[in-house]
């Protein structure tokens, strides 16, 4: 899906970017830690691990059914991919940059865990943890 | 319009009027123009304008828990603009991401000002709604 990526963040080839749609993510995608406005339910996040980001961020869509709102935070610890979801009271679902101003993060994957990610932190604080460890992951 | 690859499931047609169910609405293109698209996307901003650049004669997802200023559902207001019936379900009723859920189990928790006009109301099964959905497309295409 053609939906614009800001780039927040560079530092050599490792990237933080915000948009809309997890459905925007390709390969282009992954040296970066990705910040969307989707649920972070199954379908979204294996478009994340299709284009294998170093971290993702996305709305935890109120939980809801069977946790089907960040069941995908799962799919990306199969693969050892830092995922973190920030509660749909704290930022606006469909909305990239709100994600990214005003989240908190909810709930975390276990390598995002591992590598420092806390519930309770702002999207930004978690997205630069996550940065960090890609960075330091390529030395 | 570049889309993410996903086959839609059609569960009813009548005459070139469809009822179709995906996983996400970032794979509705304008070959759904004459379908009342069910999926499992929050209703937010940016869904209710894919929906419209594709034209579509209804659509159903999910209300997302509704969330931090409805933004939720926000798209409902996005669809009621171009005049198309929009429906949300309860994240409670099925499960954001799996399209079938939305179908089998979701019920309505919140209609825009085009759906109610046909006559889609909150409590409705998400089958019922895309029924009169349906049915108004089809009535107003003869």
């Amino acid at each position: 899906m053609k939906e614009e990526q800001i780039v927040k963040k560079q530092e050599g080839k490792f990237r933080i970017i915000v948009t809309n749609t997890a459905g925007s993510y390709d390969e282009n995608n992954k040296n970066d830690v990705v910040i969307d406005g989707s649920h972070f339910g199954v379908n979204s996040a294996k478009m994340a691990v299709d284009a294998a980001v170093k971290g993702r961020i996305g709305n935890d869509a109120g939980i809801g059914k069977n946790s089907a709102g960040i069941a995908g935070l799962n799919i990306l610890e199969k693969v050892g991919i830092p995922g973190a979801a920030v509660s749909s009271m704290s930022a606006k679902i469909g909305v990239g940059m709100s994600t990214w101003d005003t989240g908190k993060v909810s709930t975390v994957n276990e390598s995002a865990r591992k590598i420092g990610v806390k519930v309770g932190m702002t999207t930004k604080e978690a997205a630069n943890v996550m940065f960090q460890a890609a960075l330091k992951k390529a030395k | 319009m570049n889309v993410t690859h996903e086959e839609h499931k059609i569960v009813k047609q009548s005459g070139k009027y469809r009822i179709v169910i995906a996983d996400s609405a970032t794979s509705i293109t304008e070959a759904n123009k004459n379908d009342v698209f069910v999926d499992a996307s929050h209703c937010g901003l940016n869904v209710g304008h894919y929906a419209v650049q594709a034209g579509v004669k209804g659509m159903i997802g999910n209300d997302a828990g509704k969330g931090m200023e409805d933004a939720g559902v926000a798209g409902l207001k996005v669809l009621d603009e171009k005049g198309i019936p929009g429906a949300a379900v309860s994240a409670m009723t099925a499960e954001i991401g799996v399209g079938p859920t939305t179908y089998e189990t979701g019920v309505i928790s919140t209609v825009n000002k085009a759906a109610q006009k046909i006559g889609v109301k909150p409590g409705m099964t998400a089958k019922e709604a895309a029924e009169v959905m349906l049915q108004a497309a089809v009535k107003a295409g003869k």
